[in-house]
């Protein structure tokens, strides 16, 4: 990560606690959710597509989603930020008004699979200031539920306590 | 009273004679001020005496002299006092555009002088008091017009609508003629009241021969289907004020002569002569507004919209001759003040819109819709006025527009009244064909407004649109006027009702506005409203949202980011509609009455995106040239051809045919 | 009345809720692995490391470091691991620090006591 976002992201684990009180009262139980796709392979879109039906109904939580930035408080993207779509994404980001927050969905906008070259930056992180990462290839749909949940402080994250040790049980 | 009317009138015929001569002097900027100015006084005179006629209902009558037909006479009628205010109301618009339009220079020396005889001619066509005066004026009015589009004869397609101008004119005149013939031989007089007063004792074929003539000549002028082919060839091609003159005054006359044979000369006709009118009426409007729509040059499209609204016109009238034939007068007289009322409207906003197309044409370079964009921004004021005179033709309330098509509907929709149902259904049906054509209007202007004044401008030019050294106080006039008939609809409205009551000599003043400025159509129990309460209502309540926005409007800073276009990199002018994307719905709804034809060429057999350019060409196809002119001219040549050989140019031929004549003229002298 | 209306009747309500209780299946659904990390050698993890098509993996003197963000549950590890790696069954995996994607872990394995697998 660039040394800008490591810093920035230091000051938010400080106000981590009062910005996510703050943004949960702010949205509450009734989100808009814009999705941007930068350039991915649209497996993620068919699962984020898969929350509307029945089976996992994000209606039911209050979140929605909408086509205009506009009336969008949260922007989904996914893609690796490829550079072609830096003016999409940014006018996205700059329609949607503030306050909002930007999640970034799946492993190649979390920078796992493209490199950054002079075709793609590699991770949506690069181009935008990212609120909440969503690993997974694709996320499941219950995985990006949990996603949206930890991003308006509805639940609390998990993964920081996370051990992949099945031995010992510690958290890395 | 009286004759200060008819001194008026001689003073601006005077002021119009006098604008001619100093025309001459055009080739200096002097000369064309000092015209223009003579001419505005001409038009300031005339509106006057327009306006005192129709109040005060009778003029004078003033005889020159006596010829071999009986010399000319001129007699202020009050049916034509509507027209002298509107002919003084466009001159005196046109005279405060003219100095800015034109340059000072030879050929606009000639058109000034043509134009004011053309103005002078008009004038004396309105108070014609016989035969004689009238078909002079007529045909001198008719020649100086054709004149008067020859401006620019160099310029391509001047000619051929020059032509078509003078030729169906021609065809029309010769068809007045005859109706007059008929009727000063059947009363033995030339005057035109004595022939109104014995005109009832005429046979009845006669009378309806002298109808259909005067009808259908009186049609060519006015522009009714099927004689309308000349206007959109004639009007494009003429300087602008020289169409706002044809389009806002011209084609009038053919109104007035409708309405003068309708109601003075031939009242009290059978009712399907009313029907008959109101039929080409209706079917004029219908078909008007349809072509207009296909149209992206605007002085053409503004002249289909002329069509249209001498169409509506004239469906005003034949409902108010049916009316009354049925025994309804009242009703008749109101559609006789609906069509004047919408005659004086029509007159106001069209000129201003050919006066503004002339402004576009020289502000950025062309004419065409497809090529302009985002005007607004460059020419404000000219966009605000022209809005005005958009809103007013669309008919769209508050404005004068609204009002005049309102009556004629409420007009219309009384068909229930008369006795022959199938006369009542016509009506009906008319009324239906005239609200067809109220919402293809609304489509029509708002692409006419819309395509050359919004979004961005479709060429450079356009881009480089400017608005110093343009005429704006002329339209401005005129906008002006189009706001006064709204709101003052009440006062003109009874001017107008006096003019019906010297005409169809019946009085509906206490059937036509009631107590709070409320028009109704001369029942009281059917329905009303009022123009100016409805203005002012409409002021009160844009109050509205401008409350809710102070209230609501946010507290805090905001954030202004451009607007959302779906993130594409950016917005280009071809991304927008064009006039003929705009009117494509009614294309293709319309499809099977435009019958176009339709080509489209490929650069290449490549696959779509990689073909190259693709042309798509569109062209409604002519109806009317191909299958009712096109045959009659055939026609004509070819009975011209059978009967050439009689001139063979052989000399004996020609004895002998002298010397057949000489024997049959002693056979019969003989006799 | 629609026929799905009464066969939805009688088969339940088939939504899902979460986040009030996790469904059974859910981890059953490709997750990141997991590590026995007793089982682990130097060696072995060095070839996960290599295999790894998403590059998840990477070794720091004796530590296994796992991250989370470029992980596609492909499942190449388990299958190479040769019992010392299972899948985690973890979906719950969002954070707002990049950085705590990254896990860790001991690589506790003797090279010679390591029997089984490859």
């Amino acid at each position: 990560m660039p040394a800008s976002e490591l810093e920035r992201s230091a000051g938010l684990d400080e106000l981590s606690g009062e910005l996510r009180r703050r943004v949960a009262r702010a949205f509450g139980r009734s989100l808009h959710i814009r999705t941007v796709d930068t350039g991915s392979c649209a497996v993620c879109e068919s699962e984020i597509r898969l929350l509307a039906a029945p089976h996992y109904d994000l209606h039911r939580l209050g979140f929605f989603f909408t086509p205009a930035p506009r009336h969008a408080d949260l922007l989904m993207v996914t893609g690796p930020a490829v550079r072609a779509a830096d003016n999409l994404l940014l006018k996205a980001y700059d329609a949607t008004p503030d306050p909002k927050v930007v999640i970034a969905v799946g492993a190649c906008a979390l920078g796992g699979v493209y490199p950054g070259d002079e075709l793609v930056h590699g991770a949506v992180d690069r181009v935008l200031p990212v609120d909440v990462f969503v690993p997974g290839c694709p996320p499941s749909p219950l995985a990006l539920l949990q996603g949206l949940l930890v991003a308006v402080g509805r639940l609390e994250e998990r993964v920081s306590t996370l051990s992949l040790d099945l031995d010992t049980g510690s958290a890395g | 009273m009286s004759h200060a009317i008819g001194a008026l009138a001689i003073a601006a015929a005077g002021a119009w004679l006098a604008a001619a001569i100093l025309g001459l002097g055009a080739t200096r900027r002097v000369g064309l001020v000092a015209s223009a100015v003579l001419s505005g006084v001409g038009g300031g005179g005339g509106v006057v005496c327009g306006v005192l006629l129709a109040v005060h209902g009778a003029g004078p009558t003033l005889t020159l002299g006596a010829g071999p037909v009986g010399g000319a006479s001129f007699h202020l009628a009050p049916l034509a006092a509507p027209f002298i205010a509107l002919l003084g109301l466009v001159a005196g618009a046109i005279a405060l555009y003219a100095p800015w339009y034109h340059e000072p220079e030879s050929g606009t020396a000639v058109y000034l002088l043509v134009y004011n005889l053309a103005l002078l001619a008009s004038l004396a066509v309105l108070i014609a008091g016989n035969v004689v005066a009238f078909l002079v004026a007529w045909e001198t009015m008719a020649l100086l017009c054709y004149l008067l589009i020859l401006r620019h004869h160099t310029r391509p397609g001047v000619a051929q609508g020059a032509f078509l101008f003078i030729a169906l004119s021609e065809i029309g005149f010769l068809m007045i003629v005859l109706a007059f013939a008929i009727l000063a031989t059947q009363t033995g007089s030339l005057d035109l009241a004595t022939i109104a007063a014995r005109a009832g004792h005429i046979h009845a074929g006669w009378r309806t021969a002298a109808y259909l003539l005067a009808l259908c000549g009186f049609g060519f002028k006015a522009g009714l289907v099927p004689f309308h082919i000349w206007l959109p060839a004639a009007h494009p091609v003429a300087p602008a004020d020289g169409s706002a003159f044809l389009s806002g005054l011209v084609i009038k006359l053919g109104v007035y002569g409708i309405a003068l044979f309708g109601f003075t000369l031939l009242p009290g006709g059978p009712g399907w002569w009313g029907v008959a009118t109101m039929g080409f009426g209706a079917i004029s409007a219908v078909l008007g507004i349809l072509y207009a729509l296909m149209e992206h040059d605007l002085k053409r499209f503004l002249a289909f919209s002329s069509i249209e609204n001498i169409g509506i016109i004239v469906t005003a009238l034949g409902a108010g001759m049916t009316f009354t034939a049925y025994g309804q007068r009242a009703i008749g007289a109101f559609l006789l003040i609906v069509a004047l009322y919408h005659t004086i409207n029509h007159g106001t906003y069209k000129t201003l819109l050919f006066l503004e197309a002339g402004v576009i044409e020289h502000a950025a370079g062309t004419r065409d819709m497809d090529r302009l964009g985002g005007l607004i921004h460059r020419l404000p004021r000219t966009a605000v006025i022209c809005l005005i005179g958009t809103v007013a033709i669309a008919a769209l309330p508050p404005l004068n527009g609204f009002v005049s098509e309102w009556m004629l509907f409420q007009g219309l929709f009384q068909g229930f009244r008369i006795s022959s149902h199938l006369v009542g259904i016509l009506i009906v049906i008319a009324g239906a064909l005239i609200a067809l054509t109220g919402g293809l209007a609304i489509n029509a202007f708002a692409r006419a407004y819309g395509i050359p004044f919004l979004g961005m401008p479709r060429s450079g030019p356009a881009a480089h649109a400017s608005e110093t050294r343009q005429p704006l106080a002329g339209p401005a006039l005129l906008a002006g006027a189009c706001v006064f008939l709204a709101l003052g609809a009440p006062l003109v409205l009874t001017a107008l009702d006096r003019v019906a009551r010297a005409t169809a000599g019946i009085d509906i003043h206490s059937k036509l506005i009631v107590p709070k400025l409320t028009v109704i159509p001369a029942h009281t129990d059917f329905s009303g409203f009022s123009p100016t309460y409805l203005a002012l209502f409409l002021l009160a309540i844009s109050v509205v949202p401008i409350l809710i926005f102070l209230a609501g409007r946010p507290r805090a800073r905001s954030r202004r980011p451009p607007v959302w276009d779906g993130g594409i990199l950016e917005f280009r002018p071809r991304m927008q509609y064009t006039a003929t994307t705009f009117a494509n719905p009614v294309r293709v709804t319309f499809e099977p009455l435009y019958r176009p034809s339709v080509h489209i060429e490929r650069a290449s057999d490549d696959p779509a995106g990689r073909s190259g350019p693709v042309h798509y060409r569109f062209e409604v196809m002519p109806i009317f040239e191909r299958y009712l002119y096109r045959p009659l001219t055939r026609l004509a040549q070819t009975l011209a051809n059978l009967a050439r050989p009689i001139q063979s140019g052989d000399v004996n031929l020609y004895l002998l045919y002298l010397f057949v004549v000489v024997v049959i003229a002693y056979a019969v002298y003989a006799t | 009345m629609a026929f799905w209306f009464y066969r939805g009747l009688r088969r339940g309500i088939a939504t899902t809720r979460y986040p009030k209780t996790v469904d059974g299946w859910a981890g059953a659904l490709p997750s990141p692995p997991a590590f026995h990390s007793a089982r682990l050698t130097v060696e072995s993890v060095d070839r996960l490391v290599a295999e790894c098509p998403a590059g998840a993996l990477s070794r720091e003197q004796r530590e296994l470091f796992v991250d989370l963000g470029r992980c596609t549950g492909c499942g190449r590890c388990v299958e190479l691991g040769g019992g010392a790696v299972a899948p985690s069954g973890e979906f719950e995996l969002a954070a707002s620090d990049r950085s705590a994607l990254v896990k860790r872990v001991p690589i506790r394995g003797r090279g010679e006591e390591h029997v089984a697998g490859f």
